[in-house]
């Protein structure tokens, strides 16, 4: 056999083992590695509405809390929530954290640019329409160690009790200001502000102006739970 | 001892872990060593991972080392260190999914880590299977002492914890004791490594 076809045959036969292999792996695990990212997602809900603490969580533990408060539901675009079944296609997904009997809180995924790719997280706001409850980030791929800190706890607490609202109750959205620039600004404005991360700049002016992007799409929503008149969960 | 000193596989073994560090002696797998020493835990997992796919390349290669045609050996070895660290990966993400989130891209770059590419061209190319695996996995803990050491230092100092436990005690902070947030960052691993290589050279010097 001559020397080139040797190799020919031989690269073959690697590539079939090898792609054997892989897609055994891979079709293997993939229910598995499915459950994993749902459950991360789940959690990141939970974590948001500050129902499980910081760190690990029995997967467990994370399904029977979600799946006993946390109801998934579509709003319309007039503010109503609905059932998944009746959902139209322009409506948005939202979680209602249901406890005692009250609503207590909900949440909205937040999908933002970021400066390397998407940001993914979750924005809790609590049943008032216009407090934030929580916010966690559970997918991004900005720079480890600059933008990289959105996903770290001292970041993230720092939206805890803002508002998206003014003191006039309209609606301005959050803002990330930038590192230690909080302080300076005027008393009444902090409450829309949160403390920004150095070296980061860029990475939170998009996710300021993702957030108010879909804050703004979900504002039917927060304006019915200000106002105290919230059909969610469907059907109350 | 001396039966021992003089057999290959310990020399092979004893050269992998000491004289011939892949970190501290031969700078390689610099990248994934500052990207993971943040914590105790990833370090652990990435030393095992490495581990892994530098021997079971050694050994895949060196059991196949008569047939590989020579003029696309480097190709045939790269497919299968891509092959196994794809494995690696997968499993990861199945069974450890926290720890492979953290970890991230630095599994997927297992591939381009010298060591792995080093040890398959150099030495599996070269020996008997049992040999070429004893040599991966020296490589590998070779390489994970360096990780696990660096990482060690890194947490205790950076955050005043081991495997996630605080460890230094309240008194300490409340006397003003104050983490090293230099140790975090990435400068912070640059230096413990060159102190690591400083200490490893000054010893052997002395021999």
């Amino acid at each position: 056999m001559p020397k080139s076809m040797k190799s020919i045959l031989f690269a073959t036969i690697l590539c079939v083992v090898c792609s054997l292999l892989l897609t055994a792996a891979s079709t293997g695990l993939q229910i598995r590695q499915q459950i994993n990212v749902e459950v991360d997602r789940q959690k990141n809900i939970l974590l948001a509405l500050g129902v499980v603490e910081e760190g690990r969580v029995a997967v467990d533990r994370v399904q029977s809390l979600y799946n006993t408060y946390v109801q998934s539901l579509w709003v319309d675009s007039s503010g109503r929530c609905v059932d998944a079944g009746e959902r139209g296609p322009e409506d948005l997904p939202v979680y209602v954290y249901e406890r005692d009997d009250t609503v207590q809180a909900y949440v909205v995924p937040i999908d933002s640019r970021g400066l390397w790719g998407r940001i993914n997280g979750y924005l809790a706001l609590e049943n008032d329409g216009s407090t934030i409850r929580g916010f966690t980030v559970y997918q991004h791929q900005e720079t480890p160690g600059l933008g990289g800190e959105i996903e770290s706890r001292w970041f993230r607490q720092n939206f805890e009790g803002k508002k998206i609202v003014d003191a006039n109750g309209d609606f301005v959205s959050i803002q990330i200001a930038k590192a230690g620039m909080v302080d300076t600004l005027p008393a009444e404005r902090r409450i829309n502000y949160v403390d920004g991360i150095s070296g980061a700049t860029m990475t939170g002016k998009f996710l300021n102006e993702g957030m108010k992007e879909t804050l703004k799409r979900y504002e039917p929503v927060a304006i019915q739970f200000r106002r105290d008149e919230s059909t969610c969960p469907a059907g109350l | 001892m001396g039966i021992l000193a003089k057999s290959q596989s310990y020399r092979a073994i004893s050269e992998a872990l000491w004289q011939n560090n892949p970190i501290s002696k031969q700078i390689l797998g610099i990248c994934s060593a500052l990207a993971v020493t943040v914590q105790l835990n990833t370090a652990i997992v990435m030393s095992l991972a490495l581990t892994f796919v530098v021997a079971f390349s050694n050994l895949t290669i060196s059991l196949l080392r008569h047939q590989i045609p020579r003029n696309i050996r480097i190709i045939v070895e790269v497919s299968v260190i891509a092959t196994l660290v794809i494995l690696a990966d997968e499993f990861l993400r199945a069974f450890m999914y926290d720890i492979s989130k953290q970890l991230s891209v630095f599994v997927g770059l297992i591939i381009t880590n010298c060591i792995v590419m080093g040890r398959a061209e150099t030495f599996a190319m070269g020996n008997t299977p049992w040999r070429s695996f004893v040599d991966g996995v020296a490589n590998g803990v070779g390489y994970g002492s360096i990780l696990i050491g660096v990482a060690f230092f890194r947490e205790l100092l950076g955050s005043g914890k081991l495997l996630g436990f605080a460890v230094i005690p309240e008194g300490f902070y409340e006397a003003g004791y104050q983490d090293m947030g230099l140790m975090v960052l990435a400068p912070g691993a640059f230096i413990m490594i060159g102190l690591f290589v400083w200490l490893e050279h000054t010893l052997l010097k002395e021999k």
